[in-house]
């Protein structure tokens, strides 16, 4: 119970100093590099794995484009495309299988390969084989590619489909232009053996051995002296880690290499095969049949070997990135050799212990926490460093990650004022005009709440008033009414010609108001509607809060002659504050970002500068679909409460010290 | 305690509190008009030509042309809303149960306990409500029906739900906490009780308001969410009252206005009765008695 | 094959062998199919969709293939949907307007392509435009199940021959208004884009152009919007801020003689209240051509990752089929898409159903790209400063088609 406040409330005592320096860096040095050679180890054959794929799906776009030009061919020459088709796949042994599909005439035009059809072809694609679905989808998904790449007229959709197959290999299709368009699908199945990769991981562990080792002969000689010897540590673990980096990129590169070397063997196999199957046609220039997703030349090889020069410049990108995540990842494991080298996982352990039953009190609200409220977190900072819209959800990270540039793209909007016919208007859209529109919304809002809650908590609070429970169940009735209708009921009481707000100022003689006109009326509307909303819950807050005064203090003040205000001022406030300032904080946030209102209330009107951020960020993940930029918006909200909130708490507790 | 001399007359307060009453709930009262009117239609006013003032009276005033129950029959007659409404009761007290026991606990060691992390652990519940609620739907949606598989299940939403509400409860109990004092602990811990003790027999009874306002606010952070409740749950048969309620109105079909305001009004009910359950516990608060005691 | 008595061995020999059947593979022998299908009806509309899945139950029982349904409210239905379906948690088939088509698509595993099982009798099932507008990229991703049009509603007491032009509807409409005393000829949500679109397609004009590229200020939406203008502060036929309730409201006191609205609306006009329904007239300022509203077209889509896509179809079919249909259309008065249907005699002497049918003939299917989400707040700003004066038609449209532009760009990067 030493944590206890009543038992020890002075500062908890600092944990004991591991005795031994020497012993420990040795142990963050094996966790350091351990784990630093484990996770570039791990990415690193991730990224050969890749590498090997990349050559395979290369080498098989060049089969399917030979094949794709082999069609071309006999429908020009006017014959019959089945056994051309079939006899390059029986030529070769990496195309598996081969499909061509004549999507207006709806059929099977050539298949070849293991499992083809023994029916006469062309054949009519039948409805009861879920395979002549798919691959009729196939093909029309890749003609409606085709067609919004020359709408948008720049290459935007990938016009060649790559999936793995059932088994081994992959599926790869390409569309097929029949009078002009495309009218037919090419879809083919290929397995090209894949080159076995050496091991990283005796590598990773020579580098481990070393490191430890070669700190264990330097390092004890040394082992009185602390400071010398955690540089030592620092320095033998970063000289292990970068080699173990370099080594793997080497690996890389030299994997690639291998790899678009294979391709160009298997660009001159496809010639070979194709001048055979068809030999009164033109020799192809295969080199043609290296292209991308796009169906846009690589030029990686010339004339049947890969160009140096190119392969150098496409390395050059791969290598640059993943020396960016290999140095990441060694920074990592490097803070965490030095968390544990320095002893601070020795000390989180015995703080664990020592505090636990503080801890077990809050763990269970914690975990909570942890899962439903931080993971959504985390996966939406995430998501704000991408450039994710409804067009590439299915892209992974990497390709789609674009740092900072959508949090500077939000901020660096200072288009405050537009001009248009030569007048100088706000520009309601601006990001700044709607963070000042959202700050000054939020501050009118909870100084609203928080007094008339705070007033009428105090008034209900008076000794033997009469009604006081009916008083307050009536007060918190815009609370317990669900607020989608009452926003509504509100929006239709400052109609301009039906409102009944209307009605009274022309009972009183006025004349009526466009309530939505104006920002400033048309922010007078949802001020109204979000007061109203928000009082009751301050109100039972600061009741709530009002009995934790004992009335002693009041008698006291009473008899040193304080007036009522002063009792207020100085008995009710203080008391008060450690409940009302939270409720106070969060009431910022939640009106921060208080969507209903806004949305069901002014809609956003006048043209939009009644927006609050958070209307804005829910504009631009659902009716603009990107996502990543709206997440970014959101993180920005987010860091805007946070500075808020930390600037809030300061300030209470300094006022705490007074 | 009798009325001193420095206590000002009651008709100013009565005064003042009804007029707040008024405004309150004028808009309400609209709610009630469209409810018990029998049509479908929002309130507007309704002006004869070249209008009096008189004529403006009345239409201001919230009052049916006919007064009718004929929505509220229907709402419980052609839709199963009772039962909508009993799953939104069960979902609502589950939420009220653990929000409010988890923040008793974890508001009691930041108030009471000394610890490393103490600081940034409740800074880290106020952190938690800052990121906007609205674009979390999909993450959510990934732990509790893809992860946990509790998509069918009130469980996914009673944990999200008091995870929502925890923050503000932590907060509301810990500041509530600090402001019992500390020898009625401190002589308990002589007299050799346990945490555990102390917490339930000393603590708890004397925090009641505090108790009662967070079991009001988890109550409502359940009773009134809709969205999750919808995306989650694929039976109709487990639907809550506001996902039910949401189906009179909205999309390119008829709008039942006045369905829907019979509806919020017995959806009102239960937070009332709750209320008026509650709020015994927002007036007898600590006395001096009770410290000494 | 000819008929034989079983003997003893072979019933017997049958027999163990379904035992054994049943007791390897029960899974196999009672193999139910269970299709799951989400829709958003109430009401009537609900009774009959149940009424539809039972008879579909009933035709299916020996392929032991049973629809179950879930009612989703209409508002978060889309994110419902877009949050489960790719994921593998959603329905086997669900029915939703064809606006959020584009974006499911280019979503990728929401929807699936049905070309593939549409034959030409099932094609020719439909009202055309209905099919164009469940097609995207010239991929069809839907069966229509009905359609929703904004029409001429008008008041029969105060509007005795409904106008066919538009210089009868404003000289009617001006007879009829008195809007001190907050009566009007005319009134419609002409703020709302989506009504305002019956405008633009009548003088020929839209917000997307052939290649999917935005055309918010062609010279013909402009001539909408001064249209609208001319109505508005000429001829001042129109109510101020003409909000979707406040038009009901005016309609239901006989303070408006004439709406423009869809079917929604009937089911919110009083009893007491004789109305009639004839097309949207013709412009004489668009050289005679009819007010073209949007029609918006319920789908049957099957969702990308079921696992019973043929079945799908066969409910899909089923319900937009004549069985189907008639019984949507008779039970649950919906418009529906199935041509055939308005000729039952059922329907026949329905005036409503088949005022809707003729409207649909002079109307556009609204676009179904994902871009048209990002149009309708630019389109609703221009629209009200228009309305208020605060910039020309021209500039609003300048400044609107500006927004769009920069959004897709942003959003095709």
């Amino acid at each position: 119970m030493s944590q206890h406040i009543l038992a020890s409330d002075g500062p908890p005592a600092p944990a004991p100093t591991a005795p031994s320096g020497f012993r420990q860096l040795l142990l963050g040095l094996l966790v350091g590099v351990g784990v630093g050679v484990v996770l570039i180890g791990w990415l690193g054959s991730a990224g050969r794995g890749a590498t090997v794929r990349g050559a395979e799906r290369q080498s098989g776009i060049v089969h399917l484009s030979a094949l794709v030009d082999l069609v071309h061919e006999a429908q020009a020459a006017g014959e019959e495309v089945g056994p051309r088709v079939a006899a390059y796949v029986a030529a070769s042994d990496e195309v598996k299988s081969a499909r061509v599909v004549d999507l207006k005439a709806r059929q099977l035009v050539a298949d070849a390969g293991a499992d083809a059809t023994t029916e006469p072809l062309p054949m009519r694609l039948q409805r009861q084989d879920p395979n002549h679905k798919a691959w009729y989808d196939l093909g029309q998904g890749l003609r409606a590619a085709v067609e919004a790449n020359t709408e948008e007229g720049r290459l935007w959709k990938e016009e060649i489909d790559v999936e793995p197959a059932a088994g081994d290999g992959m599926v790869l299709a390409a569309p097929l232009t029949m009078d002009g368009e495309v009218g037919g699908v090419v879809i083919v199945e290929v397995a090209v053996p894949a080159p076995a990769l050496s091991s990283p991981w005796p590598m990773a562990l020579a580098f481990l051995g070393g490191a430890l080792v070669l700190f264990a002969l330097v390092g004890w000689p040394l082992r009185g002296r602390r400071r010398v010897l955690q540089w030592l540590a620092l320095a033998v673990a970063v000289a292990a880690l970068a080699g173990f980096t370099v080594t793997m990129l080497g690996l890389l590169g030299a994997d690639r290499a291998t790899a678009e070397e294979a391709v160009a063997a298997q660009v001159a196999h496809a010639q070979q095969i194709f001048s055979r199957g068809a030999p009164e046609l033109p020799p192809a220039d295969a080199a043609r049949w290296d292209v991308d997703r796009f169906r846009q030349p690589r030029g990686m090889i010339q004339a049947g070997h890969v160009d140096a020069k190119h392969l150098a410049e496409a390395l050059a990108p791969v290598k640059a990135r993943f020396t960016k995540v290999f140095g990441a990842l060694g920074l990592l494991a490097l803070l965490l050799g030095a968390f544990f080298g320095l002893g601070g996982a020795q000390r989180l352990g015995h703080t664990l212990v020592r505090y636990r039953e503080a801890y077990l009190f809050v763990l269970p609200a914690m975990l909570g926490m942890l899962f439903l409220v931080f993971f959504p977190f985390l996966y939406g900072i995430t998501l704000s460093f991408t450039s994710q819209t409804i067009y590439n959800l299915d892209e992974p990270i990497y390709d789609i990650w674009v740092g900072i540039d959508n949090y500077v793209d939000i901020l660096s909007d200072f288009d405050l004022v537009t001009r248009s016919e030569g007048e100088s208007t706000w520009n309601y859209q601006n990001f700044y005009w709607t963070l000042g529109f959202t700050i000054i919304w939020t501050v009118t809002n909870v100084t609203i709440g928080v007094s008339v809650g705070l007033f009428l908590a105090l008034i209900l609070n008076t000794k033997g008033l009469a009604f006081r429970p009916l008083y307050r169940v009536l007060l918190i009735l815009p609370w317990a009414v669900p607020n989608y209708i009452t926003a509504l009921i509100w929006k239709g009481m400052f109609h301009q010609q039906f409102g009944v707000i209307n009605q009274v100022i022309q009972i009183f003689g006025g004349s009526p108001v466009a309530w939505f006109d104006s920002p400033l009326t048309s922010f007078a509307t949802v001020l109204a509607t979000n007061g109203w909303l928000s009082f009751p819950f301050m109100m039972v807050v600061s009741l709530g809060a009002l009995q934790s005064i004992p009335s002693d203090l009041y008698e006291a003040a009473r008899v040193d002659g304080a007036s009522r205000w002063q009792q207020f001022r100085l008995v009710t406030l203080p008391s008060l504050k450690p409940a009302l300032v939270p409720a106070v904080i969060l009431s910022v946030v939640w009106t921060f970002n208080m969507f209903n209102i806004i949305y069901l209330v002014s809609e956003g009107q006048p043209g939009g500068a009644t927006e609050i951020l958070i209307t804005d960020a829910y504009k631009i993940a659902f009716e603009q679909y990107r996502y990543g930029y709206a997440a970014a918006y959101a993180t920005v909200i987010f860091v805007i409460l946070l500075i808020y909130g930390t600037w809030q708490n300061r300030v209470t507790r300094a006022s705490e010290g007074v | 305690m009798s009325r001193g001399k420095d206590e000002f007359p009651h008709w100013p307060l009565h005064l003042f509190l009804m007029l707040m009453v008024g405004v309150t709930i004028y808009p309400i009262l609209w709610v009630f008009t469209v409810a018990f009117s029998g049509q479908q239609n929002l309130a507007f006013v309704d002006l004869p030509p070249d209008p009096g003032v008189l004529d403006r009276l009345r239409a201001i005033l919230p009052w049916p042309e006919t007064v009718t129950v004929s929505n509220f029959v229907s709402v419980f007659s052609d839709q199963p809303f009772a039962r909508w409404m009993l799953n939104s009761i069960v979902v609502a007290a589950a939420t009220t149960v653990v929000g409010v026991f988890l923040a008793c606990t974890a508001g009691y060691a930041f108030s009471r306990f000394r610890f490393p992390g103490q600081r940034a652990g409740l800074m880290s519940f106020l952190v938690s409500q800052m990121f906007p609620g609205v674009l979390t739907l999909v993450p959510l949606y990934i732990i509790i029906v893809q992860w946990l598989g509790l998509g069918s299940s009130y469980i996914g939403l009673i944990l999200v739900y008091s995870t929502t509400a925890i923050p503000f409860c932590v907060w509301m109990l810990k500041g509530y906490f600090d402001t019992i004092p500390k020898e009625l602990e401190e002589s308990a811990l002589m007299d050799g009780a346990s945490t555990l003790t102390i917490f339930t027999r000393i603590i708890l009874p004397l925090a009641k308001p505090a108790v009662a306002v967070t079991a009001l606010f988890s109550f409502m952070t359940a009773w009134n969410e809709f969205i999750l409740a919808l995306t989650f749950l694929d039976n109709e048969r487990m639907y809550t009252a506001p996902v039910g309620l949401r189906f009179f109105v909205g999309g390119f079909a008829e709008q039942q206005w006045g369905y829907f305001a019979a509806g919020s009004i017995v959806a009102a009910v239960p937070v009332v009765v709750l209320f008026m359950f509650l709020q015994k516990y927002l007036i007898s608060g600590l006395t001096a008695g009770a410290v000494k005691g | 094959m000819p008929l034989k008595t079983p003997s003893l061995k072979t019933l017997k020999t049958a027999l163990l062998t379904a035992l054994c059947a049943g007791l390897l593979a029960p899974s196999a022998l009672f193999a139910q199919t269970e299709l799951v299908i989400w829709h958003a009806y109430r009401g009537a509309e609900k009774d009959a969709f149940e009424k539809v899945v039972a008879e579909f139950n009933t035709v299916m029982k020996a392929k032991k293939v049973t629809a179950k349904t879930l009612a989703v409210p209409y508002d978060a239905y889309a994110d419902k949907i877009s949050a489960a379906v790719p994921r593998g948690k959603g329905p086997d088939v669900f029915i939703y307007a064809q606006d959020r088509l584009g974006g499911w698509v280019e979503a990728g595993k929401t929807v699936e392509p049905i070309d593939f099982f549409l034959d030409d009798a099932t094609e020719k099932r439909f009202i055309p435009s209905t099919m164009d507008a469940l097609t995207y990229q010239g991929t069809l991703y839907g069966l229509p199940v009905n359609f929703k049009v904004v029409t001429m509603i008008y008041n029969k007491k105060l509007v005795q021959k409904p106008p066919t032009t538009s210089g009868e509807l404003v000289a009617t409409a001006k007879k009829l208004t008195d809007a001190a005393a907050g009566r009007f000829g005319l009134a419609y949500a002409y703020t709302d884009f989506y009504y305002h679109a019956a405008l633009m397609n009548a003088f020929g004009g839209g917000v997307f152009d052939a290649s999917r590229q935005p055309v918010m200020n062609q010279s013909a939406n402009v001539k909408s919007f001064e249209l609208l203008l001319k109505w508005l502060d000429q001829d001042k036929i129109l109510p101020a801020e003409p909000s979707v309730a406040l038009i009901t409201n005016l309609f239901n006191e006989g303070r408006a003689g004439i709406v423009f609205s869809g079917p929604w609306f009937l089911g919110e006009i009083k009893d007491s209240i004789d109305y009639g329904l004839a097309p949207m007239p013709k412009l004489d300022e668009a050289g005679g051509a009819p007010l073209k509203p949007w029609v918006t077209v319920e789908g049957a889509f099957i969702a990308e990752p079921s696992q019973h896509k043929d079945e799908a179809w066969e409910f899909i079919s089923f319900l937009t089929g004549d069985r189907g249909a008639r019984i949507m259309a008779v039970e649950g008065r919906q418009t529906v898409a199935n041509k055939k249907i308005y000729d039952d005699p059922a329907v026949q002497k329905d005036p409503i159903l088949q005022a809707f049918r003729k409207q649909v003939e002079s109307a556009v299917p609204m676009p179904n790209y994902a871009e048209m989400t990002m149009m309708w707040s630019p389109a609703t700003t221009a629209m009200n400063t228009v309305v208020k004066g605060t910039a020309s038609p021209k500039a609003a449209l300048d400044r609107a088609e500006e927004e769009v532009a920069e959004r897709i760009k942003n959003l095709r990067k």
